[in-house]
């Protein structure tokens, strides 16, 4: 690869590779909450679930760009996603931040945070990484032109299987938990 | 209602990579729809409830000289 080729095609390799990384970092994320679920017995609570069916909307933003091509409206599904995980978490930071009978912090902190507070700056952090690549790449025909490299191509392929399989692990999950009606968290409804 | 929103965000995951554009869309247009409901249901609700007296946001009318 040239160097011209090379300058023409990084903003694209970065473009890329940041998607991958913020695909990987909420692929972990929900496979750590999934963990605490199935391995600690902590059950979601409504406003949880919102919350992961947020992160999953913005792993579908990213999916589409692999599989369709870079367009700004797949940065915008992203985007409207993030705004509604930070609006949920906020919301239930606000709501459990005074313990009360019935209102209190579900499940066990995370390096001194719960769960709901880690998703505001989950949020955050999607929305600044999101703020900083437009500002950084831009939304040009440089990168409405460009293909991933086959690597990136095969990774994101790998990535979005296992976003999947989150996604329909917690759909029999929440089946188990909520059947038609409310969620609850103190146990699955079907069991 | 979860058992829904989580039906059609698998749908338009699925949809998105291996089914047509519309559906995903559509699938996902769907689930966004039910979550914004969703949530205002469960922050309205008087057994969650949108009340949070800690803070406050009106005048309290008992207050001296209020």
């Amino acid at each position: 690869m040239s160097a011209a080729s090379l300058s023409r095609q990084l903003p694209a390799l970065l473009n890329d590779l940041a998607l991958l990384a913020m695909m990987l970092v909420l692929a972990a994320i929900l496979t750590a909450a999934m963990t605490l679920q199935y391995a600690y017995g902590e059950l979601p609570c409504p406003l949880c679930l919102l919350q992961r069916v947020a992160m999953f909307g913005v792993c579908f933003g990213i999916m589409l760009h692999f599989r369709r091509g870079y367009s700004v409206r797949n940065t915008g599904v992203s985007l409207l996603f993030a705004l509604f995980l930070l609006i949920v978490s906020v919301r239930q930071t606000l709501l459990d931040i005074y313990p009360r009978p019935g209102h209190s912090y579900i499940g066990s902190t995370v390096l001194g945070l719960h769960m709901p507070v880690w998703s505001i700056l989950i949020a955050l952090a999607i929305l600044l990484a999101f703020a900083i690549k437009l500002i950084v790449l831009g939304g040009g025909e440089h990168l409405r032109d460009a293909r991933p490299l086959p690597v990136f191509h095969a990774l994101a392929g790998l990535l979005s299987l296992y976003v999947i399989a989150l996604c329909a692990i917690n759909f029999v999950s929440v089946i188990l938990q909520c059947g038609l009606g409310e969620c609850h968290t103190f146990g699955y409804r079907l069991l | 209602m979860m058992v829904a929103v989580f039906a059609t965000m698998l749908l338009a995951l699925l949809a998105g990579r291996y089914g047509p554009g519309w559906l995903a869309i559509l699938s996902l247009v769907a689930c966004f729809g039910l979550s914004v409901g969703l949530f205002l249901f469960e922050i309205y609700s008087p057994d969650y409830g949108f009340r949070m007296p800690w803070l406050q946001t009106r005048l309290d009318s008992n207050l001296p000289g209020a």
